[in-house]
């Protein structure tokens, strides 16, 4: 198509390409299925919107939600379902209502209502990128609203309380990654060797979780136990993103990879050798 | 419940046996229950059926606030009181009866997963057309939640359980759907099971499951209840595998064992019948009638 797809969404870091799952998911998709994406990321100028990302803008389009915008894609034949048997169209959709049902409320939790992860890492990250004014009430209006969606979604009428729901969400999300690890085994993606929607849809919902450094990690360190799915992000991060990442590293991101080096070198009287595959895989994947 | 005491209530359900005298509890059939509501009764009757466990239905009008998390269906055994189909299953997984212990972990993934894509779309579409699309919400569904109650409770209590709808649908999004967007969603749903169970009897083979008792539950009733328009129903009736599972199910679980679910799917006859008494032309107090016009022999 002629016409430039432009797609605006948060931007990344810890590795990735975006910090926001709904973006990831897009941005994935977008690689799968050859569509040659603009990527703006918002940062704290007051140009484009911040509601409702990612967007996707043609000439005459404006497509909001990573459902719609998949949707989108594909009618302009940007499609990474090509392959796939009418059956695994199913398992699709049921593993996608299966990843916003019971991984969703988790992922919004640790991000958003945590309160050491919320107000460490995800408010100063998303403050940082939103312009002055707004950006004191943003992101407090997005974590109400992650808040107000765990609650209505699985907490009890009339009178919601988040300490009953946060045992159980947590584990209904570890359920859902082991569910998610018994399918993927040993493929290297969900249907067979091409990646399709649901891989872009379990990239997007894991990789923020299996990369961005929190505080409390209970969920995070449940994920990392499943080696299966670590080795999933992390070829797609290679396979796919390596460009993206690789041109231009962030000041941040250079201090995380100096201050791991420094302690990987303290701690390399004690340790073996597998330290040195460590500092290995690490300039590799800084791509230095 | 937290996990400790949930911990210990298993325990409890593991000790003793199934007793004579379990009972489901649901709202008034013939008056108050809502569409989606009765889906998850009959899902869960389907499913005890399936696992030849006995139960009892009994009907009363505050059963929604009897329920320990105030969703209907839950059941009464022994001395414990469980709501909600998952829960369900696995209380009974606790008393040592399960449909799906031979299916390996892919299977059982699957299962969970296409049990996911009916909670996600068939019953949200069901609450969407039931709380926020303004002709079903003015005809049926008011008059029909409040119906116990004398006024002005009964307005007040509709609008409340509307305005919570309304609510949990703007958070997950669906407060800007059209209602052609969400019968789309239906159908596409429709279509992932319909391609799923293929030609198949049941989800996973010879053998059903919980996901088939679910499936049935939501099928069934989209098939069977009248509402402003036939919109819903034909969704699913444009799948024919669909339409012989359910009757599979009906015949094999209900008919077979004197349960009897008196009313059948809607026949060609039928429909023209109940065309030509159309809603719009009856009078107003005529509303308590029955909207779903099958009875449950108990």
């Amino acid at each position: 198509m002629a016409a430039p797809l432009e797609l605006s969404c948060w931007g990344g870091g810890w590795g990735l390409p975006s910090v926001h799952s709904e973006s990831l998911v897009v941005m994935a998709y977008a690689k799968f299925s050859g569509a040659p994406l603009k990527v703006n990321v918002i940062d704290n100028t007051w140009r484009g919107s911040r509601g409702d990302v990612p967007i996707l803008t043609t000439e005459d389009n404006i497509v909001s939600q990573p459902a719609k915008i998949l949707n989108f894609l594909r009618k302009q034949k940007y499609n990474a379902d090509y392959e796939l048997s009418a059956r695994q169209g199913a398992d699709t959709l049921a593993y996608i209502a299966l990843l916003e049902e019971k991984l969703l409320p988790a992922v919004l939790h640790t991000f958003w209502v945590e309160n050491d992860n919320y107000f460490t890492v995800t408010k100063p990250w998303f403050a940082s990128r939103i312009p002055f004014p707004l950006s004191l009430i943003l992101p407090g209006r997005m974590s109400k609203g992650a808040l107000n969606r765990i609650l209505l979604t699985r907490g009890e009428p009339p009178l919601y309380h988040l300490q009953e729901v946060e045992a159980q969400i947590y584990r209904d999300a570890k359920e859902c990654l082991n569910l998610l690890s018994h399918r993927l085994g040993t493929s290297q993606f969900f249907f067979g060797d091409m990646p399709s929607t649901l891989d872009a849809y379990v990239f997007g919902f894991l990789a923020p979780l299996y990369k961005v450094r929190f505080p409390k990690v209970q969920l995070q360190e449940h994920l990392k136990q499943l080696s299966n799915l670590c080795r999933f992000c992390d070829d797609i991060l290679n396979s796919y993103f390596r460009h993206s990442l690789g041109g231009k590293l962030a000041p941040l991101q250079l201090s995380f990879i100096c201050v791991e080096y420094l302690h990987i070198l303290l701690g390399l009287y004690k340790q073996n050798s597998l330290l040195i595959e460590e500092v290995c895989a690490l300039s590799l994947n800084a791509g230095l | 419940m937290s996990l400790v005491a949930e911990a210990f209530v298993s325990q409890i359900a593991a000790a003793e046996p199934w007793p004579e005298n379990a009972t489901l509890y649901q709202q008034l059939k013939g008056e108050q229950i809502l569409l989606s509501d009765n889906a998850a009764s009959l899902a869960v009757q389907a499913f005890l059926q399936m696992c030849n466990l006995p139960i009892k239905v009994v009907c009363r009008a505050n059963a929604e606030y009897m329920s320990p998390s105030g969703k209907v269906p839950f059941i009464h055994v022994g001395n414990q009181v469980v709501s909600e189909l998952g829960p369900i299953v696995q209380f009974v997984k606790a008393k040592g009866h399960s449909l799906s212990d031979g299916l390996d972990e892919v299977q059982k993934a699957e299962m969970k997963a296409y049990m996911e894509l009916v909670n996600n779309m068939l019953l949200t579409a069901e609450l969407y057309l039931q709380w926020c699309d303004e002709a079903t919400v003015g005809e049926i569904t008011h008059a029909r939640y409040g119906s116990p109650y004398p006024w002005p409770l009964n307005h007040i209590l509709a609008y409340q359980k509307q305005w919570e709808v309304r609510r949990k649908m703007k958070a997950i999004g669906w407060g800007k759907k059209t209602l052609d967007q969400v019968l789309e969603d239906v159908d596409q749903c429709c279509q992932a099971l319909s391609q799923r169970l293929g030609t198949q009897p049941y989800f996973f083979n010879k053998q059903p499951t919980e996901l088939d008792a679910l499936v049935f539950g939501h099928l069934y009733t989209i098939l069977t209840t009248q509402l402003t328009s036939d919109e819903l129903s034909e969704k699913v009736k444009n799948y024919s595998n669909l339409l012989a599972f359910c009757r599979r199910i009906e015949q094999h679980y209900f008919e077979d064992r004197g349960k009897g679910l008196r009313l059948l799917l809607l026949t060609n006859l039928e429909r023209i019948y109940l065309k030509s008494r159309s809603i719009k032309n009856r009078p107003n107090g005529s509303v308590k009638m029955a909207y779903l016009r099958r009875t449950y022999r108990e």
